[in-house]
C-alpha cells in the first residue's frame, strides 16, 4: 500500500512540473542591444515614494546614436521595475543572471505596449504591492517570438546612478490589531477559567 | 465511521470493575487500537490528541509557504529567515523539556491545551508585525507549541498497552507532523481565497494567519471538555482522591535524565526527526532556487515531504510493534537502527543528484525512511522508564529540536555550504549519530548485540528499581508494578529465560 501511494505521488509530482522548457532557454542578457534610451524619474528627486501614492516619470525612445534600423524587429515594448545592487544583498530571489529564464532582477511589470517609433512617456503610480527598496527602470524590445532583443535602462551598467527609493506600504491595519488582541485575550482567558473549574471539580471529588 | 458509545462510565468516579469499549490490560490500557472509533477514553483521547498536535504544527510552519509575500511586505533579507527558521525549532526544545514533566505532574491534557492555548496569541499576533525582529519572535514563540507532541506520546502511552503502543504513537505523532506538509498547502489557498476577496497582497497573509490560530485554540478546547487523562479518570481528580499518589518531582526527573538511554534516543532523534523540521524550513527554497522552479511547484514538493507522514511516520510505529511480536525489544531497536541508517545514505545521496526527477523520487523514498525513523524511536521510549515517562519523553523530543537547531546552524546558515552540500554533511552525520543505539541495552531483554542479562533479570527488578524501598513500603510503586506484568511482552515469541 505504501509503495502505491509513494509510485501514486511521484507521477503527479512529475505531471505537475512543467515538461518542457522553451527552446531558448540559453538566452543571455550580455547579448541584447543598448538601443533603448530610458529614463525614470521620480516626481521629487532625493524623496522617498510611497508605494500606492508617489509617481515615477518614465520615458523610453530608440537611441539616435544607434544602428539605423535597430528597432526593425521590435513589435513590443516592456517595461519593468528592477533592483538596484543595494537591495539585492543577502536576498538570492533577487538575483542577477546572464540567463535571462533565470535572471530576477525586474519581476515587477510596469507596461507592456505595441512597439511605436515616437518617444513614449508615462506617469505610473508606484504599485500597492511594490516592497521597500532602491530601483531603476528598465526597458525590454521584444520581438515577435516574445524573445528579447534589445533593452535600455534608466541606470548606468553598475546600476549605481539615478536610483529611486520606494517605501511598501505595511499591509497593517488596526482592526487587524484589535482583532489579535481580542482573541490572544480570549484564549488566555478561557484556559484560566478552564483550570479553575478543573480545580472546582477536583474539590468535589475530595468531598465525596 | 464506526462510533462505540457504550462502556466507559463517567470517568471521575472510582469502582473497582469499569467497562470500557476496547479490551483493556491491568492498568485499564487499551490493548487494541481501532482507527474509527471515537469510544471514551482511549480512541477519543488519540483522535483529539492528534488533531491537537496537527494544528500546532500547521501553525508552526504557516510562514514557510507564504515567504514569497512575507519577506517583500517586512523587507527581509536571507539571514532574517534562517534566523526565523531556527527560532520556529528552538523555542521547543526548552518548552519539550518542561512538557515532559508538566505530563507527570498535571497530566497531558491540561498540559498540553495550556501551552497550545498559551502559545495561540503567537499565532494572532504575527498578523500585526512590522519588521524583521517581529517575525522572528513570533516564529520563536508560536514554534513553543511544537511541545505538545511530548504530551501526544504521554498521552498514547498511559492510554495504550505496549503491544500496540508504537503504533498508538506513532500514528498520534504521524497525523500531527502532517500538518508540516498540509500547511504548505493550506496556507496559499487561504491567502489566494483573501486575495479575492480584495485585500492587498500584505493585507490578505496577515488575515490568513487567523485561520490557523483559530483551529489551534478551537482544537484545545476540544480536548479540555472531552479528553480524560488515563482510562481511569483525571488527573487532578484523582490526585485528591487518593487514587494518584503525586510524585516527588526533583525524584522523577534525576531518575529520568540519570537513566543513560534517554541521552541516546535524544541524540537519535535529533536525526531523524531534527532532519525532518530541517528539511521542512529548507525544501521548497533549495526546489526553487537549484531548478529553477517557480513557486507553486516547489510548494507542492515540499509539501509532499510532509504529508508522507501520513502513513511514514504510523508506519514505523507498526512496523516496531510487529518486530516486538516475533523478537521482543530486541527486534524494535534493530529496525530502529537500520531504517535510521538507511535514511541518512538517502540522505547524502539526495544532496549529489543533478537531476529533478531522480531529486523528488529520492526525497520521497529517504522521507519515508526518516519519518518511520520516528516512529520506531517511539515504540522504544515508553519502556525505557515508568516512572519518568515523562521526562524521557521529553528529553527525546527536544532532543528532536536540538537537532534540527545543530543542523540548521551548522549546515543551512549564510553561504559557507551551498545547500546540496548541507544536505550530503547531514546524511552523513545523522549515520553518525545513529550509530548509539547499537549502545541502547535492556538487562531484562538484551540489546542489539547482547542477549539479556545472565543474572536473570526480570522487568520487574528493571522497572521497580527505578523507586527505593521506603517508597515502595507506601505503595507508590503500583503503576509500575502493572507495568513491569504488560511488558513482559518484549521478550518476543522466541523467550531466552523462563516465564516466572
Amino acid at each position: 500500500m505504501a509503495i502505491h501511494t509513494l509510485l501514486f505521488a511521484s507521477l503527479l509530482i512529475f505531471s505537475l512540473i512543467p515538461s518542457s522548457r522553451e527552446g531558448n532557454k540559453g538566452r543571455l542578457f550580455s547579448v541584447l542591444q543598448n538601443s533603448l534610451d530610458v529614463t525614470g524619474k521620480p516626481v521629487q528627486d532625493g524623496v522617498v515614494l510611497e508605494a500606492g501614492k508617489d509617481m515615477v516619470t518614465i520615458k523610453w525612445k530608440l537611441k539616435s546614436s544607434g544602428k539605423v534600423d535597430a528597432d526593425a524587429t521590435f513589435k513590443t515594448i516592456q517595461v519593468k521595475l528592477c533592483y538596484a545592487p543595494i537591495s539585492q544583498v543577502d536576498r538570492p530571489w533577487r538575483k542577477t543572471h546572464n540567463e535571462l529564464f533565470k535572471d530576477k532582477t525586474c519581476p515587477h511589470e510596469i507596461v507592456s505596449k505595441p512597439y511605436d517609433k515616437t518617444p513614449q512617456s508615462l506617469d505610473w503610480t508606484v504599485d500597492l504591492d511594490i516592497p521597500t527598496g532602491t530601483y531603476f527602470v528598465r526597458a525590454y524590445g521584444i520581438d515577435g517570438d516574445g524573445q528579447e532583443v534589445a533593452y535600455g535602462q534608466s541606470s548606468d551598467e553598475g546600476r549605481t546612478k539615478n536610483l529611486f527609493s520606494v517605501q511598501a506600504i505595511s499591509g497593517g491595519h488596526v482592526s487587524l490589531d484589535i482583532a489579535s488582541i481580542l482573541f490572544s485575550v480570549f484564549s488566555v482567558v478561557s484556559l484560566l477559567v478552564f483550570f479553575v473549574k478543573e480545580k472546582k471539580k477536583a474539590k468535589l471529588e475530595q468531598r465525596e | 465511521m464506526e462510533v462505540e458509545g457504550k462502556g466507559g462510565e463517567a470517568g471521575t468516579t472510582t469502582t473497582a470493575t469499569r467497562r470500557f469499549a476496547l479490551p483493556v490490560d491491568a492498568e485499564n490500557k487499551s490493548t487494541t487500537f481501532r482507527l474509527f472509533s471515537v469510544a471514551k477514553p482511549h480512541m477519543r483521547a488519540f483522535h483529539l490528541s492528534w488533531f491537537q498536535f496537527f494544528c500546532c504544527f500547521v501553525s508552526t510552519f504557516a510562514a514557510p509557504p507564504l515567504l514569497p509575500i512575507i519577506r517583500e511586505n517586512l523587507n527581509l533579507t536571507a539571514t532574517d529567515i534562517g534566523n526565523a527558521g531556527i527560532a520556529s525549532v528552538s523555542g521547543s526544545v526548552f518548552a519539550r523539556i518542561v512538557m515532559g514533566t508538566a505530563c507527570d505532574l498535571f497530566g497531558p491534557r491540561l498540559a498540553s491545551a495550556a501551552l497550545t492555548l498559551s502559545t495561540a496569541p503567537a499565532v494572532y499576533f504575527t498578523a500585526g508585525i512590522k519588521s524583521p525582529i517581529g517575525f522572528i519572535m513570533v516564529r520563536f514563540f508560536a514554534g513553543f507549541s511544537l511541545a505538545t507532541f511530548v504530551s501526544t506520546q504521554f498521552w498514547m502511552s498511559s492510554m495504550f498497552s505496549g503491544p500496540v503502543v508504537g503504533s498508538a504513537n506513532g500514528i498520534a505523532a504521524g497525523w500531527g507532523n502532517l500538518g508540516g506538509g498540509a500547511t504548505q498547502l493550506i496556507m496559499p489557498i487561504v491567502f489566494s481565497l483573501i486575495r479575492r476577496m480584495g485585500a492587498t497582497k500584505f493585507t490578505a497573509w496577515r488575515i490568513a494567519f487567523f485561520i490557523p490560530g483559530l483551529f489551534q485554540t478551537l482544537s484545545a478546547f476540544a480536548v479540555l471538555l472531552f479528553g480524560q487523562d488515563l482510562p481511569d479518570g483525571d488527573y487532578w481528580a484523582m490526585h485528591k482522591s487518593g487514587e494518584r499518589e503525586k510524585d516527588d518531582v526533583g525524584k522523577v526527573i534525576s531518575n529520568g535524565i540519570s537513566n543513560y538511554r534517554g541521552w541516546i534516543t535524544a541524540l537519535a532523534y535529533g536525526y531523524c526527526f531534527g532532519v525532518e523540521l530541517t528539511i521542512d524550513n529548507i525544501i521548497a527554497e533549495y526546489f526553487f532556487d537549484r531548478f529553477h522552479l517557480n513557486l507553486q511547484t516547489a510548494g507542492i514538493i515540499a509539501a509532499s515531504f510532509g504529508l508522507a507522514n501520513f502513513f511514514a511516520r504510523p508506519g514505523g510505529g507498526i512496523f516496531s510493534d510487529l518486530m516486538a511480536r516475533r523478537f521482543g525489544m530486541r527486534g524494535r531497536l534493530w529496525a530502529w537502527w537500520i531504517v535510521q541508517t538507511l535514511g541518512g545514505v538517502l540522505c547524502a545521496f539526495l544532496g549529489q543528484i543533478h537531476s529533478l526527477t531522480w531529486s523528488i523520487v529520492v526525497m520521497l523514498i529517504f522521507s519515508v525512511f526518516v519519518q518511520a525513523a520516528c516512529g520506531l524511536t517511539f515504540g522504544v521510549v515508553p519502556f525505557i522508564s515508568r516512572r519518568s515517562l515523562g521526562v524521557i519523553s521529553g528529553m527525546t523530543g527536544a532532543g528532536g529540536n536540538v537537532g534540527a537547531v545543530l543542523t540548521q546552524l551548522i549546515f543551512f546558515k549564510g553561504s559557507t555550504y551551498s545547500r546540496e552540500t548541507g544536505i550530503t554533511l547531514m546524511g552523513i552525520m545523522s549515520i553518525a549519530c545513529s550509530l548509539p543505539i547499537c549502545f541502547i541495552y535492556f538487562p531484562q531483554w538484551g540489546g542489539m548485540f547482547c542477549g539479556p542479562s545472565s543474572k536473570k533479570v526480570t522487568e520487574e527488578d528493571y522497572y521497580l528499581a527505578e523507586w527505593s524501598s521506603k517508597e515502595k513500603a507506601k505503595n507508590l510503586h503500583l503503576a509500575s508494578q502493572k507495568f513491569a506484568e504488560t511488558s513482559v511482552s518484549e521478550r518476543g515469541r522466541a523467550s531466552t529465560h523462563p516465564q516466572t
